[in-house]
């Protein structure tokens, strides 16, 4: 893996929310600010809401995550939030100097961790309330997982069959199918891939986690174009031991996360980072309509910021 | 009778009931090793118990069963949607002075323990970092909540009340199964076990001293009330609703504590605090004692899909404005891991040994624990760590290794090479047996106890001086809090000497007098109104079916009557939905029948009286015991379509209805909530009063229409009294809708409506009266103005429009306009 150039990128989010009726009151979670990780810096953040929203909250947590919780209690029928950031992403492969750990032994470290925090493996180790545990999809990964593997030869191996043997379709689930359906239908979009890709690895006592970013929209000259263009993406952080740490794995497009990828969040599956979620009273249906532009601004060499 | 009042009955030879009762060894049974004063006791309630029916123990415990089900003691079993009625049986476990105080000093330990231990994790996390307990833990509870670190309860005080269930070994001694930190449930129960027990064996449990109750619980509402901000502070117990397992024990416990009970959708917060919506608007929460899960408590911190939540509740607590009973986040400490943990973490906060030691616990996520799992696996028992079905353990079921056949001993070794975290062995529990009533004769069973420790006003522990057994034949007493063919029983503490006794009611400080009796959430208000119309729309269809078979005293009764009154009265209950139209040509008595066990169409008396107990089971923490029972039964069968049949089963009826206005009459204080429930009788009532009359009584009507009509509402005797002659039309308008001495009549019911709603709390601004009153206004000054005479179709379909007007107006300005929260929709534009 060679290192590819570090990027500049301006990143604008646009959600635009309809109501069939007047809605009286809504508060809304928005978790579209990108979190502090390592391998980029974000330079500016905007935040746009219409209309005004009577407060807006900003918080952090209880994973790797932004909140700004709005809420609105003047009566309107539709909302639109506008979320604009500059980005630099400097995100080199892993270190090939450094060993990687076996399965047995990044499962024995991940209990010798002695912290709870948000970046710690012990929260990433079990069962949350989508990545249910799911025996079967760990027999399917149990060749992968043997514990003698070096994890990151292990995750790759997992992506890899994930990315083949899965069928991009994304009118096959929906935001809301559960990883074991999408499993079995071996069909899916980056979310489904990204579950199962977790509940396979924590199957095995491996700490994963779920990432939502952006990917980059324009593909490079001489490479094909990427699934995920002009959409929020997802992919997995898997935890690799105490020296590498956290390392990013896509099985949508079966590359590691590098300087393609704009992390926003991560969490332990979906529900923890969803970009927006709520509630509202008073309107009776509601409509979502979300359009993402990824421009990617310079390209420079690494760590030779411009 | 002086002499049974002085004390001498405790000189009468008892001694025979457990003569024959016979153990293998004498120390696994609480009764056989028992000191001598505490087998005294025993000795005297099992021959107390004998004695109290001449025919034996068997109808004692049926009284007993029917005591518990006159309670309103029902339950639930997990996936079953009909309550049971609650198997209690009435030979209490007696445990003296001495042990007793054994088992208060180690349940007091534990939850002091358990409080540091919470504290710590949602505090500094010191534990972890120290490495005393694996991060993995408290990562793996899945009653961890993450967000909750940081936000401190008001006093520090994470824990106001907790269950722990114990067992006793067989050679006496006492250990540590279980500690229920989410709901201590159980507890409601453990009272109406004592209420029943007492009910039914009269002065017996006095007589050997038993500790009461009820100090125990007026210290928990004072506990409670201590972390409240406000000095006089509002308590609600928050339910997950009617349809929850536990719900009649929630009910109960807040009909006994004074606590509205309340769901989600009761509450709002605003700027930081929590408000009941109340028919006098929003009144402001100081205190919530929760019976919902952290998890589904606010859709905005927690789960996002839940709807029995109430949103931004955690900014209400997090401000410190909001007492929660437990703290969210404190059932961390329920996972079994733990366990393996607690002896550990007793030397590092309180440098002693566990009091009460738990079960003897391998947590299979360390390597020298799962080893001593791997090789002993045949005499321990696994469990999942974190109560989560995890491979090998089916359904999450603990599982004696020994019982594991070849391929499930391969299926957990697998499971277990994978995710050993997943996983803990236990010792196998060895349970101390009781004496048990079994059928008349009292037989040992093995038992398993709960015990209830909750802060007083003070802050300092309290353990409730009884609790809650449970016992089976057989199987696993670890798991829920009864199974099938389980059964509860009272535990007592028995002392030598009486000690002073507290009741809810008598202790502490008296506080100001006080005429009316807490809030009326719009909700309840809703309820109380809407049972009691359907109760009286039922109560008219079922006096509508008995006429048209006639009971009436007209010798003739109904065959007698013309023909044409009949197809009137048909003609009625085709119109309110009680038959379908292509019904009324059946015979009368198959279409009575149908009417009465109509259950499709709205207005069949059997969908009626179900819509009825629907609602009603929403109000079981505003009635008394005695109309719960009533009004929660269903109707009364209708055997065969005779006649006879039907007539026995309306008269039948007709006592029902009778009996729950009769006690609504008598026992319920005139508080908004009776209010409400008049209200809707008394609407519904004059409505039918303007349809029926409209029906049976337009121009050229027959004596015999008029006979019917004077039959439906009860006023034949009163007609007949004043007037010699057969039924004239002007005289029977004047009865029915004028005079206002009647009370089936028209004017008597406006009357009260008016009275009910002068009562009403006034949320307006200024002077004016609010909006239901001034139409209703209007209303009473139209009927006031007619005359027997005059009265015709046109004012009599006035009123009954105005009428349910009023209905809707009632609805807007009293009763939540229901305002669900509906979640938003994900974004769904993914890759």
């Amino acid at each position: 893996m060679t290192a590819s150039p570090a990027v500049r990128y301006r990143v604008k989010h646009v959600t635009e929310v309809r109501y069939d009726a007047l809605v009286k009151l809504a508060r809304f979670n928005l978790r579209l600010k990108p979190a502090p990780w390592s391998g980029q810096t974000l330079l500016d953040y905007r935040l746009d809401v219409s209309p005004a929203p009577k407060t807006i909250i900003e918080e952090s947590g209880p994973f790797v995550v932004n909140v700004s919780r709005l809420s609105l209690d003047k009566p309107t029928a539709q909302l639109v939030v506008t979320s604009e950031f500059t980005v630099d992403v400097d995100r080199p492969p892993p270190d090939p100097g450094t060993a990687a750990p076996t399965v047995a032994e990044v499962r024995r470290d991940a209990l010798k961790a002695r912290g709870l925090s948000a970046a710690e493996p012990a929260p990433y180790l079990f069962a949350s309330p989508i990545a249910a545990m799911a025996p079967e999809i760990g027999d399917w990964a149990s060749s992968h997982l043997a514990t003698d593997n070096d994890i990151v030869s292990a995750a790759l191996a997992l992506m890899k069959a994930v990315h083949s043997e899965f069928t991009y379709d994304s009118t096959a689930t929906s935001v809301k199918t559960p990883p074991l359906e999408a499993f079995r239908q071996r069909h899916g979009v980056c979310q489904d891939f990204t579950h199962v890709m977790i509940i396979a690895l924590r199957q095995f006592g491996v700490p994963a986690g779920y990432v939502s970013g952006y990917l980059r929209t324009i593909p490079p000259q001489g490479r094909p174009s990427l699934v995920g263009a002009d959409a929020t993406h997802a992919w997995v952080n898997v935890w690799c031991g105490t020296e590498l740490g956290w390392i990013g794995f896509d099985p949508t497009n079966a590359m590691l996360a590098g300087n393609d990828h704009i992390f926003t969040a991560m969490g332990r599956d979906f529900a923890d980072v969803s970009p927006v979620d709520g509630v509202f009273i008073g309107g009776r249906g509601q409509r979502m309509k979300v359009a993402v532009e990824v421009t990617p601004l310079t390209v420079f060499a690494p760590n030779e910021a411009p | 009778m002086a002499g049974a009042l002085s004390g001498m009955i405790t000189e009468r030879a008892d001694d025979d009931a457990l003569a024959g009762y016979a153990v293998p060894d004498p120390a696994a049974d609480l009764f056989a090793a028992a000191p001598a004063p505490v087998t005294a006791a025993w000795r005297r309630m099992a021959g107390g118990l004998t004695e109290l029916d001449p025919e034996g123990l068997a109808p004692v415990h049926e009284r007993l069963l029917r005591e518990a089900l006159d309670l309103g003691m029902t339950f639930r079993l997990p996936g079953e949607s009909d309550e049971r009625p609650w198997p209690v049986s009435p030979m209490p476990l007696l445990i003296g002075t001495e042990e007793w105080a054994g088992l208060t000093a180690g349940l007091i330990q534990r939850a002091t323990l358990l409080e540091q231990v919470i504290a710590d994790i949602y505090g500094p996390q010191q534990l972890v970092a120290d490495g005393h307990l694996p991060a993995a833990v408290v990562a793996g509870s899945p009653h961890f909540a993450r967000k909750m670190r940081g936000v401190s309860p008001p006093k520090g005080r994470y824990l106001q009340v907790l269950a722990i269930d114990l067992a006793r070994g067989p050679g006496g001694k006492w250990r540590v199964l279980a500690d229920r930190v989410r709901l201590p449930s159980g507890i409601g129960y453990a009272l109406e076990n004592r209420l029943a027990v007492s009910r039914t064996t009269g002065s017996l449990l006095s007589e050997i001293n038993v500790r009461r109750l009820a100090g125990f619980f007026a210290e928990l509402r004072a506990g409670i009330a201590a972390s409240c901000s406000r000095d006089t502070p509002r308590i609600a117990l928050l339910t997950p609703g009617p349809y929850n397992q536990s719900y009649p024990e929630q009910a109960h416990l807040a009909r006994y504590l004074g606590f509205p009970l309340v769901e989600g959708r009761d509450l709002a917060v605003s700027r930081g605090r929590l408000y009941v919506r109340t028919i006098a608007g929003l009144k402001r929460v100081d205190g919530i004692w929760r019976w919902i899960g952290t998890d589904m408590l606010d859709p905005l911190a927690f789960n996002a899909g839940s709807q029995i939540g109430v949103p931004d509740i955690f900014d209400a607590w997090s401000s410190g404005e909001l007492a929660v009973a437990n703290w969210p986040g404190a059932g961390v400490v329920e996972a079994r891991a733990f366990s393996a943990f607690m002896p550990r973490l007793a030397e590092v906060f309180l440098g002693d040994k566990l009091l009460l030691p738990n079960l003897a616990t391998w947590w299979c996520g360390q390597e020298r624990e799962l080893g001593i799992v791997r090789d002993r696996l045949d005499e321990l028992v696994v469990s999942p760590a974190f109560g989560v079905e995890v491979a090998g353990l089916e359904g999450g079921r603990t599982r004696p290794g020994a019982s594991l056949d070849a391929a499930e001993r391969a299926a957990l070794a697998e499971g277990m090479a994978r995710r050993p975290i997943d996983y803990v062995g236990q010792e196998v529990v060895h349970l101390s047996t009781t004496p048990a009533l079994i059928g008349d004769r009292f037989e040992p069973r093995p038992f398993t106890l709960r015990a209830f420790v909750a802060r007083g006003a003070d802050g300092e522990w309290v353990v409730m001086p009884g609790g809650f057994a449970r016992l089976s034949a057989r199987g696993d007493l670890r798991t829920s809090l009864i199974g099938e063919g389980d059964f509860s029983a009272d535990v007592c503490v028995v002392d030598e000497v009486p000690v002073e006794q507290l009741s809810l009611l008598g202790s502490g400080q008296v506080p100001p007098v006080r005429r009316t009796g807490g809030m009326l959430a719009s909700q309840a208000a809703d309820n109380l109104f809407w049972f009691s119309r359907y109760n009286e729309r039922a109560e008219i269809t079922v006096r509508i079916i008995r006429s048209l078979l006639g009971s009436s005293i007209e010798v003739d009764g109904g065959s007698g009557r013309g023909e044409g009154s009949r197809r009137l009265l048909v003609d009625l209950l085709v119109r309110f939905g009680a038959i379908p139209p292509q019904a009324a040509g059946l015979r009368l008595t198959k279409l009575c029948a149908g009417a009465y066990r109509e259950r499709e169409l709205s207005g069949g008396v059997a969908a009626l009286v179900s819509a009825a107990r629907a609602i009603g089971r929403n109000l079981r923490d505003r009635v008394s015991a005695d109309f719960w029972r009533v009004a929660s039964r269903p109707k009364p069968r209708l055997d065969g379509e005779s006649a006879q049949a039907i007539l026995t089963a309306t008269d039948a009826a007709i006592d029902r209805f009778s009996a729950l206005s009769g006690l609504s009459a008598e026992n319920m204080g005139r508080s908004p909530a009776w209010r409400f429930y008049d209200l809707g009788r008394r609407i519904e009532r004059a409505t039918m009063i303007c349809r029926i009359t409209r029906q049976m009584a337009a121009e050229g009507c027959t004596p015999d229409d008029l006979g019917l009509l004077l039959d439906l509402f009860d006023s034949q005797i009163t007609y007949r009294s004043r007037y010699l002659v057969g039924p004239v039309r002007s005289l029977v308008l004047d009865l029915l809708v004028l005079d206002p001495a009647n009370p089936r009549g028209l004017a008597f019911q406006l009357d009260r409506i008016d009275e009910n709603l002068a009562d009403l709390p006034h949320l307006g601004e200024g002077d004016l009266p609010e909006p239901p009153i001034r139409q209703f206004n209007a209303t009473l000054a139209r009927l006031r103005s007619l005359e027997a005479d005059g009265i015709d179709d046109r004012q009599l379909q006035d009123i009954e429009t105005r009428l349910l007007a009023l209905s809707d107006m009632i609805s807007q300005r009293y009763f939540l306009q229901y305002e669900r929260a509906d979640p938003t929709m994900q974004d769904a534009l993914l890759a």
